[in-house]
């Protein structure tokens, strides 16, 4: 491409500034494109890990139930319009279903005796790790 | 039809390189979550490729469940047979016959009583009968039924560090009732051992996260790593902090392990004195600076604050020689020393607004 266009420089100077302009409006609707339908940095999803791998990242903008399979059985995390929950687990005690939704960012919520985590990703990170 | 060429030609090369601006812009940040200790390891290393790192933390992980194997205080590894511990934990039962340990659980036990003596006995591994009374020695975590006889003897007994009597590499102790639990203790010797050995392997950026206790090296790219202090009632982090070179950070909360009865909270923080749950507090966070046990003290020094009274806690903690700390009463109030404080940057809304929280510095 560099070469073809090299070869048709001087077809550049009959370039009219509506000519420019549709080039650049062209490049800033692309590049806006690029950002937001192939990549999903900037919607905020939830990542599931099950033990040591990331399971699978859902986009947060829907209402919907997944059940994943911990180390010692079937969870389901509940996705409702901009948040996530643990709504079921099999564990004893319940804490990760205790702690309720997660909106932003950077929260997490861990089942350590099912071993599943949720952490919300974004665009940015608010933390790099979390201390409790 | 040329014009359009261009344009095509213009617009193809403006998108090429959007995406490899994007491609190139993905950081080389290696990170990877594992459960180890009964707990959540959460390792990030940056600047390093994807393969060596890998490496790196498997090598790591691979020690913390060594390590887990030869500490753990309760649960027999494979063929039920004791651990290092447990059988040390039997020998000390059975009355005052020296038992063999190795080298590094007797500089463990010694740097253990060492801390226990300068805590005044407010951290004290020694009263692991006593957590086990109180049911904190199981994988979950269930009401118990509260033998008050039975808690005053384990009181009586007066389990210390210091009836443990090292002598080369034997140990034993004058005192039957002595059931070590170090778990207040391993995952901050973890961190460090972590830290030294990623440093040895020149590992220029790094961090390790044990349940919640996190040791830094070097930074995140071109800015320091940043860790969230969570909230001890909300899903959610309620301050922020740079975590510089060498600094570690630890929390202490009765909202990780506990049971509920009667409507009263039971956590598995007791304090030695009474031989009960700490009831006062609900989470003490301290802030190590670069020193080469900053790991265990990030686990052990928010013990002996959390157990503290609450007009006690201050005094505590510089007994310790902790600068930098916050407490989370009952209440949800917060102390923060003047040292911390410089350093958070609050999320919580509530704290930034001034309801419902009492934020209360400390000298």
């Amino acid at each position: 491409m560099l070469s073809s266009s090299h070869s048709h420089k001087p077809a550049f100077r009959h370039l009219l500034a509506g000519d420019w302009l549709t080039i650049i409006l062209s490049a800033i609707i692309i590049t806006y494109l690029f950002q937001t339908l192939w990549s999903h940095e900037h919607a905020a999803k939830v990542q599931i890990r099950i033990g040591d791998k990331v399971h699978a990242a859902y986009d947060l903008n829907q209402q919907r139930d997944i059940t994943v399979r911990g180390s010692i059985g079937d969870a389901v995390i509940h996705i409702s319009q901009g948040k996530v929950r643990f709504a079921k687990s099999p564990c004893h005690n319940q804490y990760c279903v205790h702690q309720g939704w997660l909106t932003h960012n950077g929260q997490v919520a861990i089942c350590l005796p099912n071993q599943i985590s949720l952490e919300l990703i974004g665009a940015q990170k608010p933390y790099d790790s979390l201390n409790y | 039809m040329r014009k359009w060429l261009i344009r095509l030609a213009v617009i193809a090369l403006i998108a090429v390189g959007v995406f490899s601006f994007r491609t190139l812009k993905q950081e080389p940040l290696y990170h990877t979550q594992s459960y180890v200790f009964g707990t959540l390891v959460d390792i990030s290393i940056y600047g390093e490729t994807e393969a060596r790192a890998k490496l790196l933390t498997d090598h790591i992980l691979h020690d913390f469940q060594a390590l887990h194997d030869q500490l753990h205080a309760w649960k027999p590894v494979g063929n039920n047979q004791p651990g290092e511990l447990g059988a040390l934990n039997a020998a000390f039962a059975n009355g005052s016959t020296p038992i063999t340990i190795s080298p590094k659980l007797a500089a463990i036990l010694t740097d253990a009583t060492d801390l226990s003596l300068k805590s005044q006995g407010l951290f004290n591994p020694a009263i692991g009968h006593l957590i086990g009374t109180w049911g904190f020695q199981r994988d979950e975590f269930t009401a118990v039924t509260i033998d008050d006889a039975k808690i005053k003897a384990l009181v009586k007994a007066n389990p210390r560090m210091a009836d443990i009597v090292l002598k080369g590499n034997s140990a034993y102790s004058t005192n039957t009732s002595v059931k070590l639990d170090l778990g207040g203790y391993a995952k901050g010797y973890a961190l460090d051992m972590a830290a030294s050995y990623l440093r040895k392997q020149q590992v220029k950026n790094a961090l390790v996260n044990i349940g919640g206790n996190i040791i830094a090296i070097g930074q995140h790219g071109d800015k320091p790593w940043r860790v969230g202090i969570q909230h001890p009632r909300k899903p959610a982090a309620i301050a922020t902090l740079a975590l510089a070179d060498g600094w570690a950070i630890g929390t202490s909360g009765d909202y990780q392990r506990y049971f509920m009865l009667d409507g009263k909270r039971y956590c598995h923080i007791i304090d030695p004195r009474s031989g009960y749950p700490v009831q006062h507090t609900q989470a003490v966070t301290v802030l190590i600076p670069p020193q080469n046990n900053a790991g265990v003290l990030s686990d052990v020094a928010s013990k002996p604050i959390f157990i503290a009274a609450p007009e006690d806690k201050a005094s505590t903690a510089a007994m310790l020689g902790i600068q930098y700390f916050m407490v989370m009463d009952q209440q949800s109030n917060i102390a923060v020393s003047k040292a911390l404080a410089q350093k958070l940057d609050w999320l919580d809304p509530e704290v930034n607004n001034n309801r419902h929280v009492k934020l209360v510095t400390l000298p």
